[in-house]
Parts: structure tokens; sequence; C-alpha cells
């Protein structure tokens, strides 16, 4: 304690579990249900994050969850966050406008191994709005593509109106050096792409090098486990494909408790995990039907 | 100074009247409604001290953190405007059991693991600690923490004509300046030693196995039939979560003033047996039946984070059997467990 009386604290307030001040700079609708807001720090300092890690975002009174990154980190001046208006905290971040403020704590968790994904081809498999934090890693290779060997975004919605990100899919298309499958569970009248779960153009339409791929796999938890049977049906091993897992944390740091996943914090160990690290573990419902319904 | 000294019960009241001279003491005091019984609570005078007194409901956790603890204020401007709450008060936790010391303990680990959070240690670095000897009851099971002093400034252990006192700190020493002690005689330390030898006979319950066995038979077996039968009993009101020295979970939110233009953040004790608990976004619970709870409650304490600490986040302090309206003890429901991997490895 200081002589003031005042406790010293530490530099990193958020460790207080307080959070700093960042600014809207644009939003822009994507869905019905989504919108992409980019934010600055007040400080205007990057947050330094990794692919995959998150933000424990808040709103004065209308409290705190944990958000994905959907920017890469070479984007340094400003980062993006993709929000689903799904609860009350998330709808009045719907309601926001440029110049107004949200708080941020973080980036917590870990994120994709991209030292060890340099050299090797990437899969990339996302379902629904799996494809936000996804975007964190694409957006990265794709401002440094020479770092990486293939890189394939197998994408499926489940309506065409669904689909995040129309403009980056369509970059992402465009690209010579980027080979994208997209397809949508229920088509419209003007859809003329694939159509169909995501499982099966990656079974029929994607020949991999099963040695030198690493999968990343984001999406509702029912679909992982189907993805991942694709995936070993191709020869590739456990410990190459890679899922990150969204459960509701509300620390970030490993204390609050509602994360843990057998042994296992998602919200410090992941939220990206391999696959051999969850096989064994009961609790993880992306891997097995949750045990109640297994009977 | 030597490191036992005696305070006659006379010096120990004076001793608490002038802590509470100097700063806010909390201490157990008798339950108004409930004599015979203590709860941890703000001394006001030395009178209100029961020194002597059978476990606690709430453990003294709550002392540094509340069931309802504000993280912060904020006000609705633009920016919106966050205060912290920088309580620095320094305050005297009396009359903590050796058990509730190794809680403490324990949750000083728990919140300092890296990354580490800073509103546990900011409350915990404003309390000097009064540490006591008890005599346990038939939940009691307190065999690897009855001994313990680490965690306590001062100890007392009560002898014929008061308390044989051991100076544990530095802090300790100082707080003595308060009290007028005596040299301990050997009939003093013989008194103490009797003392903590009785303790030592009078605890009977215990987990028939060492901690490292137990969580290899919880880790290695599934019990499934175990923990459906107590499910079946269980009310998943998390009183066990509650009244547990050693759980940290908690939930996080935000308060409204009445004005609706300023409020607070809150964090508030949580409970894994609660159903809530374990869901996530559309609508998954990876917990969602009871029985799923009820076993998580016992691998978190002896699996999980005994591996990941060492020791399990358990103390023996009984509080969760004495608190259980169904009766699930903890220790029957350990030993119920550890007699069916047995008796599976014989057949």
């Amino acid at each position: 304690m200081s002589e003031t009386g005042h406790l010293d604290h530490p530099e990193d307030i958020t460790a207080f579990y307080q959070p700093v001040m960042a600014r809207v700079i644009t939003k822009q609708r994507l869905t019905e249900m989504m919108v992409l807001l980019r934010l600055q720090l007040d400080s205007a300092e990057p947050l330094d994050h990794n692919p995959g890690e998150f933000l424990q975002i808040s709103l004065p009174g209308y409290g705190e969850a944990p958000i994905s990154f959907c920017s890469s980190p070479t984007q340094t001046k400003s980062f993006e966050l993709c929000v689903a208006a799904v609860g009350n905290l998330s709808e009045a971040m719907h309601d926001l406008r440029p110049g107004d403020f949200l708080g941020v704590r973080g980036p917590y968790g870990h994120g994709f191994p991209i030292e060890e994904m340099r050299d090797r081809d990437i899969l990339c498999v996302a379902g629904g709005i799996g494809l936000a934090p996804l975007r964190s890693l694409i957006k990265y290779v794709a401002d440094r593509r020479p770092e990486f060997e293939r890189m394939v975004l197998v994408y499926g919605a489940r309506m065409p109106d669904e689909q995040l990100f129309k403009d980056d899919l369509d970059v992402w298309d465009a690209r010579e050096d980027f080979e994208t499958l997209y397809t949508v569970d229920e088509p419209d009248d003007q859809w003329t792409g694939r159509t169909g779960v995501v499982t099966e153009p990656l079974r029929e339409e994607v020949q991999i090098n099963p040695e030198r791929t690493t999968a990343v796999v984001v999406g509702p938890p029912v679909m992982y486990r189907f993805v991942a049977a694709e995936l070993l049906e191709k020869g590739m091993s456990e410990e190459n494909i890679l899922f990150s897992l969204e459960r509701r944390f509300k620390c970030g740091m490993g204390k609050c408790g509602h994360c843990q996943l057998n042994d296992l914090y998602v919200c410090q160990d992941g939220p990206v995990f391999r696959y051999t690290d969850l096989i064994g573990r009961s609790e993880a419902i992306e891997v097995w039907a949750p045990e109640d319904e297994r009977e | 100074m030597p490191t036992e000294v005696v305070m006659t019960s006379k010096a120990v009241d004076r001793f608490v009247t002038r802590l509470i001279e100097e700063g806010p003491v909390m201490g157990p005091r008798e339950r108004r409604k409930q004599p015979g019984f203590a709860k941890f609570d703000w001394i006001e005078s030395a009178d209100e001290l029961m020194l002597q007194y059978t476990t606690t409901t709430v453990p003294p956790k709550k002392a540094f953190f509340p069931p309802r603890q504000p993280l912060f204020e904020f006000e609705l401007t633009v920016p919106p405007k966050i205060t912290p709450l920088e309580e620095a008060t320094p305050f005297t936790l009396v009359g903590v059991h050796t058990c509730d010391l190794a809680g403490l303990n324990m949750l000083d680990d728990a919140y300092a693991k890296e990354p580490a959070e800073a509103v546990w240690p900011a409350a915990r670095a404003r309390a000097r600690i009064i540490g006591v000897d008890c005599m346990p009851d038939e939940y009691c099971f307190c065999f690897d923490t009855c001994a313990g002093r680490e965690g306590c400034d001062l100890f007392f252990t009560p002898i014929e004509h008061g308390y044989l006192v051991e100076v544990i700190t530095e802090a300790g020493e100082d707080m003595l300046r308060l009290s007028d002690v005596s040299r301990a005689r050997e009939d003093d330390l013989n008194d103490a030693r009797n003392f903590a030898a009785e303790k030592g006979q009078r605890i009977t319950a215990g987990i028939r196995s060492s901690a490292g066995d137990f969580a290899d038979i919880l880790e290695e077996g599934t019990f499934e039939d175990l923990w459906r039968e107590i499910a079946e009993r269980c009310y998943s009101c998390g009183s066990c979560n509650t009244t547990c020295p050693t759980c940290f979970c908690f939930d996080i939110n935000d308060e409204f003033d009445l004005g609706l233009t300023a409020g607070r953040r809150v964090r508030t004790w949580d409970s894994c047996q609660l159903q809530e608990f374990a869901l996530v976004a559309g609508g998954h619970n990876f917990r969602r039946i009871r029985w799923q709870r009820v076993r998580h409650r016992w691998h978190r304490k002896f699996l999980y984070l005994y591996r990941e600490f060492d020791h399990p986040y358990c103390t023996g302090c009984g509080r969760c059997s004495r608190a259980c309206t169904a009766d699930i003890n903890i220790v029957d429901v350990s030993n119920e467990i550890i007699e069916r991997a047995r008796g599976s490895e014989q057949s």
C-alpha cells in the first residue's frame, strides 16, 4: 500500500477486471443477426493479439462477454469484432454508432499455433458464425501469403442471407492462391453455388496431402465431430486438426470456473485445441455427443 | 521475543479491545438467533468475540471475497467513466481455524496463478490474521490441515488460564505490543500439546486413501452408477459450494443505480451445481444432467485442482456435509468411491 492509503495498482488494471475504453470507428451490418464493429483503443495502441484469441467486451450497465477477434494482427491501427445479437449486451452493441465507446479486457487465451502452421497447407472449415474467429487467421494468411503453402477455405452457411463477410468471401474467391468452397444448406432463388452441409464439399471436392496439412475447424458444436470424421477419412492425424471452442467465460483468466472442460480451462488452455486434446475428455460436447444424449 | 507466550483470558479481552481501537476487526461472533453457534462478522467490542466455536456455516474467505463484491463503479458519461473501488483500510481477522487458514492459502494460489487476478491479493494485503485451535465435531476430517500455521500472524491454542500464543510472523510480533503477555511455562506448553493431541484423537472421520491415490481412482474409474445414485438425492442447491472455503468460482454482472446513469460491476459467488453454470451459446449445456455436476464437484476438488496445485482443494472442514439438506456427506461418498474402486480391482 502506498502512503496515501490507496492501493498501488499494477500496470494492468484488467487484473482488477477493469476494462480499457475502445472507440467504434465503423459499424457495418453483415446479416440480420450480425454486425461488424471496427474499433480503436483510446490510446490508439495495437492490442497485439494472435489470431484465435478473444477479448472480454463490456458496456457499462449491460455486462461483459467474450468475443473473438475477427481481424488479423497485421491490421495494427484498429481491430474488428463480429457481434451476434443474442442477448442484452450484444443487442446493445448492435445499437452502437461510430464514436461510441465500449470496454475491452484482454486479449486472452491461446489462439492458432501460427509458428507451427508456417510452411504447411492450411485447411479452414467454417460453419455459420464460426467464420468470424477464423477470419482473423484467414486474413493473417492472406497478408503473409508466402509464409504458408496451400490455403483452402470450406465455408457453410445456413442460407445465402446468413453468409458473413460477403466482400471478403469474394476477394478470397478471386485470389489465385486461395481455394474456396462455399455452400449453403437452404438455397434461395438467386443462389447458384453449392448446396448442402459443409462436410459434403469437404468430402467430395477437397483433396489434401494429410502429412502437410493443418486443419482448422470453427462452427456450431454439432459440426465438429462430423468434420473431424471427414478429415480422419482423408488420412489426417488428430494432432493436426484444430478446433476453436466457445464457452461462456466470465473472467478470461482461468478463475471463474465457467469454461472448465474436464481439467482444462477453455479460456486459458484454449480456446484453440488440438483434436488430440479433446478426445478422452467427456465434456467436450464438440467431440462427443453430450453424455446425456449418448445412451 | 520468544516464539511462544501466554495471554490470559482477561489479557485477550484487552488485546481485542486495542485491536478494535486500531482498526476494524472481524471474527467469530455468536449468532443472535442461534446461541452457541458463531459466524464471521465485524466485532465491535471484545465480549462479542467467540474465540472457541465450532465451524461457522460460511468460511472466513468472505472477509476478502464477500458473496457480493463490487469491482468498480461506472457512470454513463461519454466516454464512460470507470472508478476503481480502492478499499484500503487495514483490518484484523481474528479466530481462524486451521482448516480455514488452509482454505485461504489455497485461494491465494488459485487467484495468483498466471494470469493472476489482483482483487483477492489486494484484499489479503489489508489484513492481519490470528488463528485459533479448535475441537472437531463429527463432520471434521482435517487430518492434513489440523496442525497448519501457514497464513496467520499469531496462533492461539486454548490452555487452562487463557491461550498459548505462537508468534508466526513479524506482523504478529508487532501486534503483541498491544497486549500483556507472559513467558510460557512448561505447564502451558503441556496444556497446548494436550489440546493438539486431543484434537487429533477426536477427528474420527476421514477419506480412506491418500490424496494421490484418490485422484488416480477418480481419473481411472467412471463411477457413473454412484454419481447417478447421489444425484437422485441432490437438489442442486449449491450449498456445498457456497459454504466451501476452497470454492472460488464466480459470476460477474452489472448493476444500475435507480437513476440509471451509474452503477457498478459486481462479482458474486457462483456454484457449479446450478444447472445454468455450464450453459453455453446456442443453449448447449455440457453438464446439463445433475449427476454430471455432482461428479464435477468431486473431480474438481480431488482430481483437477489436485493435479494443478499438488494438493486436493478440500480442507476437511466438513461444511459441505453439514450444509447438505440431502445428507450427502463428502467423506462417505469419497469412501464409497474408494471402496468400489478397490472392490472392482479385487473381483
